[in-house]
């Protein structure tokens, strides 16, 4: 079955046709058969009586001549007998002799028997009328004619009853002609609704892969391509279609998915590019703004600080150097990204510069492990928030302030904390900060120009993780601290 | 898919056994026609040849010898019977000898036509066997009859009963007994035949009655040819009996038909019971006249064994080339004390 199905289309149509056909053929084979059968069974019904005739007929002829030959000896009249009676014998010797139930088979055996007894009579007969001896001829004549008249009554009651026994055969033959007429119509019809159902289902199964095969190009073409796939039957031209078509829209979807995949790439390169960019533009944009003095400003405090020196004033010197070198980080630091030290040396220098300021206010803990200093991180970022420590938690507290830095390992991440033990910051404020929205206090004076948002964003920026950054605060008035956590470079 | 793959299955199948069905039946239907002419074949083939085939005794003898022969794959048959001309026995017997049968059984007369045609089929290798009518003369191989003086005898004690009974009526009435005459027996005899049976039965006869103490003086008997040479002549022969002055007492039929047309006469001409009639055989018709007392008694002959006897001659000839000369069937008396149980006896049989 399934091979007749993984033949060409072409080949299974012809097949479909051809096997129709030859159906019908060999029912109609059996018809003409049947009729073949029938009719020559019709053709033998009366084909003993037509036998029997014969027979009657040549022996009629073998008496005639006999007769005219015993009254004229003729020669015309011998060779008449001669003649007939060679014709009688063939026919009488054709009669079978067997001994059956039926009445016409021993009828028949008698005639046969009796004829030949006859033939032999009249032979006498006729030998003795050569011989002329009178009474011998006539002896043999009547004996002949006895048997002459014996088996044309058998011959008469046998061809009665025949034709009566023939009659009523023939009568059964015409009714088992009907019969039969009857049983092959119905067979031919029942042949042919068979004929016609399998065709339809057949013709079904072969155009179904067809039309599934459309409903999905259907789907398809509206877009869906996560349309059921119709699976290929048969290895005929629809199943190669079939499987073509699956191939291709398989491979179409996962093109698809690649080309997005490499487009969604590219954009986040692209994106995380121009933020970083932006960022940094923003925070250089901000510097700069602030480093038009700084400039003119590091040069002047140089200058102070070498007046101080010769003056011997010490203390002086120190302090204005520092002031310099507070501010000579932020001019000559054009790079993104530094070591933790550098970014702790600021630290420590703008703790220094405030305590000058406020009189050693702050109090300054730092607890360093040296091994981490080398680390990078983006610059610019401790002392805007040491910056936001002091101004927002330790401000009003006098000499009560402390500032705690601490740089630190914890599991695969190197830590810098800034902890302060201010007035605190509430959940509220911590969850703006982290997502971005507090609202800023520009014009704040002292204000070095880098907000938290803007740090914030480049940690995250930097180290792509977005819990880079967390600010702790137990309640307020118990402090603040906010920890940095860096990923381990892979060579420690 | 599995459904269609089912159905398509289902219906290819179906189409194919429809086919095959259609000619099976076609071919089943047509051998069944022709095995209707198909029949049994026979070794050997014998034919009867009797006066008359219609008689009922010879077709129950022909019933007999076709059972017997039927057992030996010889078919008999009973000639004449599908000709549409009656012949005579004499003309079936030469019918059978140019026939070349492998037996003839024939119910014969002592003529000496009748030898001449059993000498010829002798001749011809066929064998011939008497049947109830003996050719003595002929060389036929066998006589298959019944005992005529057993049948004689037979005849003698029934009549001898009538007697007796006509004795106890005279001494009854002394008026009568003056007047006593002697009883007329007539013995109906077939004038065609010269056969020896039927006076062996008249001697028996007489024979019986003269031992069985009945005086001369009480009966005569008188034989009365019947002319059974034309085809309805015996029923005249038999009517003229009874137009006669004197009507004998006693009629005995030495066969079936002389003893249906005389039972018919006496009815006729109402002679119930003043005419005792003697029948001969057992058709039914005779056995429900002694019922009705019409007839005094009748003699039964087992026909079939008759009919086997026949075909166990012929068949011994063939075997062993020779067989018994005689054979005898047995006979048996029906009268107005057993016909009971003999028409009990038909009624199981049919």
């Amino acid at each position: 079955m399934n091979r007749f199905f993984n033949l060409p289309l072409q080949k299974k149509i012809v097949g479909i046709y051809m096997g129709a056909n030859i159906l019908i053929f060999i029912v109609n084979i059996f018809l003409i058969f049947g009729i073949n059968i029938m009719a020559q069974e019709m053709e033998m019904v009366y084909h003993d009586n037509r036998q029997l005739n014969a027979l009657s007929e040549a022996i009629a002829d073998v008496q005639d001549s006999m007769t005219v030959y015993l009254s004229s000896k003729t020669t015309d009249s011998l060779e008449n007998y001669y003649n007939s009676a060679q014709k009688f014998q063939n026919l009488s010797e054709a009669i079978g002799v067997q001994v059956t139930d039926e009445s016409f088979s021993r009828m028949r055996r008698n005639i046969k028997y009796m004829s030949e007894n006859y033939l032999s009579e009249v032979s006498l007969t006729i030998e003795a009328k050569r011989g002329r001896n009178v009474e011998k001829y006539r002896n043999h004549y009547e004996k002949s004619t006895e048997l002459y008249d014996y088996i044309n009554a058998y011959i008469s009651s046998l061809n009665i009853e025949q034709f009566v026994s023939n009659s009523e055969h023939y009568t059964e033959l015409a009714s088992a002609f009907r019969t039969f007429e009857l049983v092959s119509v119905a067979v031919l019809t029942l042949v042919m609704i068979g004929n016609i159902i399998s065709i339809i289902i057949i013709v079904g199964m072969l155009i179904r892969p067809l039309k599934d095969l459309a409903d999905s190009a259907d789907e398809v073409a509206t877009g869906n391509f996560d349309t059921d796939l119709p699976e290929p039957l048969y290895h005929d031209e629809i199943g190669i279609v079939i499987g073509a078509f699956n191939k291709m829209v398989v491979s179409i979807k996962e093109y698809i998915v690649r080309l997005r995949e490499s487009m969604e790439k590219e954009r986040d390169l692209q994106e995380k590019e121009l933020m970083m960019e932006t960022h940094l533009k923003d925070a250089q944009l901000k510097y700069l703004q602030a480093q038009i003095n700084p400039h003119f400003l590091f040069n002047t405090l140089n200058a102070g600080a070498q007046l101080a020196m010769m003056e011997g004033a010490d203390k002086t010197y120190e302090y204005v150097q520092t002031v310099a070198d507070f501010f000579r980080y932020n001019v000559k630091n054009q790079e993104t990204e530094v070591t933790i030290k550098e970014e702790v040396t600021l630290v420590d220098n703008y703790i220094q510069i405030l305590n000058v300021r406020f009189s050693g206010d702050i109090k300054y803990e730092k607890q360093v492990d040296k091994r981490l200093l080398k680390t990078a991180m983006p610059s610019m970022t401790l002392q805007p928030i040491v910056e936001n420590a002091v101004n927002h938690g330790i401000r009003e507290m006098g000499d009560k302030g402390v500032i705690k830095l601490k740089v630190y390992r914890e599991d695969s991440n190197v830590c810098i904390s800034i902890g302060d033990n201010g007035k605190g910051i509430s959940q509220e404020d911590i969850d703006k900060i982290l997502g971005g929205s507090f609202a800023h206090k520009e014009e704040q004076y002292e204000h070095n120009g880098i907000g938290m948002d803007n740090v914030i964003s480049r940690l995250r920026l930097f180290s792509e993780r977005p819990d880079v950054v967390d600010i702790k605060s137990e309640g307020p008035g118990k402090g603040c601290e906010v920890i940095i956590r860096l990923p381990l470079p892979a060579d420690e | 898919m599995h459904g269609h793959n089912f159905l398509l299955f289902t219906t290819v199948l179906f189409t194919i056994a429809t086919l095959v069905v259609g000619a099976l039946v076609f071919r089943f239907y047509m051998e069944d026609f022709r095995k209707s002419g198909e029949v049994n074949e026979y070794d050997k083939y014998y034919v009867m040849i009797t006066d008359s085939y219609k008689a009922d005794f010879w077709q129950s003898v022909y019933k007999g010898a076709f059972e017997a022969a039927k057992e030996q794959n010889t078919y008999i048959d009973l000639l004449g019977e599908n000709l549409d001309r009656q012949y005579s026995c004499e003309e079936l017997m030469k019918i059978a000898i140019a026939s070349k049968v492998d037996g003839i059984i024939v119910y014969a007369n002592e003529s000496d036509e009748m030898t001449n045609l059993i000498n010829e089929a002798t001749q011809e290798g066929i064998p011939v066997v008497t049947l109830y009518g003996d050719n003595t003369h002929s060389g036929r191989i066998s006589f298959v009859g019944v005992g005529s003086y057993n049948i004689g005898r037979e005849y003698g004690r029934q009549v001898f009963n009538i007697i007796k009974e006509k004795r106890r009526e005279d001494f009854k009435d002394s008026e009568k007994m003056k007047q006593r005459k002697s009883m007329e027996v007539t013995v109906l005899v077939n004038t065609d035949a010269q056969d020896s049976g039927q006076n062996i039965i008249i001697s028996a006869l007489q024979e019986t009655l003269s031992q069985e103490n009945a005086t001369n003086s009480e009966f005569n008997i008188s034989v009365v040819p019947v002319d059974n040479k034309n085809a309805f002549s015996v029923e005249e022969s038999i009517r003229d009996i009874f137009l006669n002055e004197k009507i004998p007492d006693v009629i005995i039929c030495l066969n079936e038909l002389n003893t249906v047309c005389a039972y018919q006469a006496v009815v006729d001409f109402n002679k119930v019971g003043d005419v005792s009639i003697l029948g001969y055989y057992d058709s039914e018709s005779i056995v429900s006249a002694i019922d009705k007392g019409i007839v005094y008694a009748t003699i039964s002959i087992d026909t079939a064994q008759m009919g086997q006897y026949c075909v166990e001659a012929l068949s011994d000839y063939h075997e062993f080339g020779t067989t018994s000369q005689y054979f005898t069937a047995d006979v048996t008396l029906i009268n107005g004390s057993n016909v009971a149980d003999f028409l009990k006896k038909e009624e199981i049989d049919e």
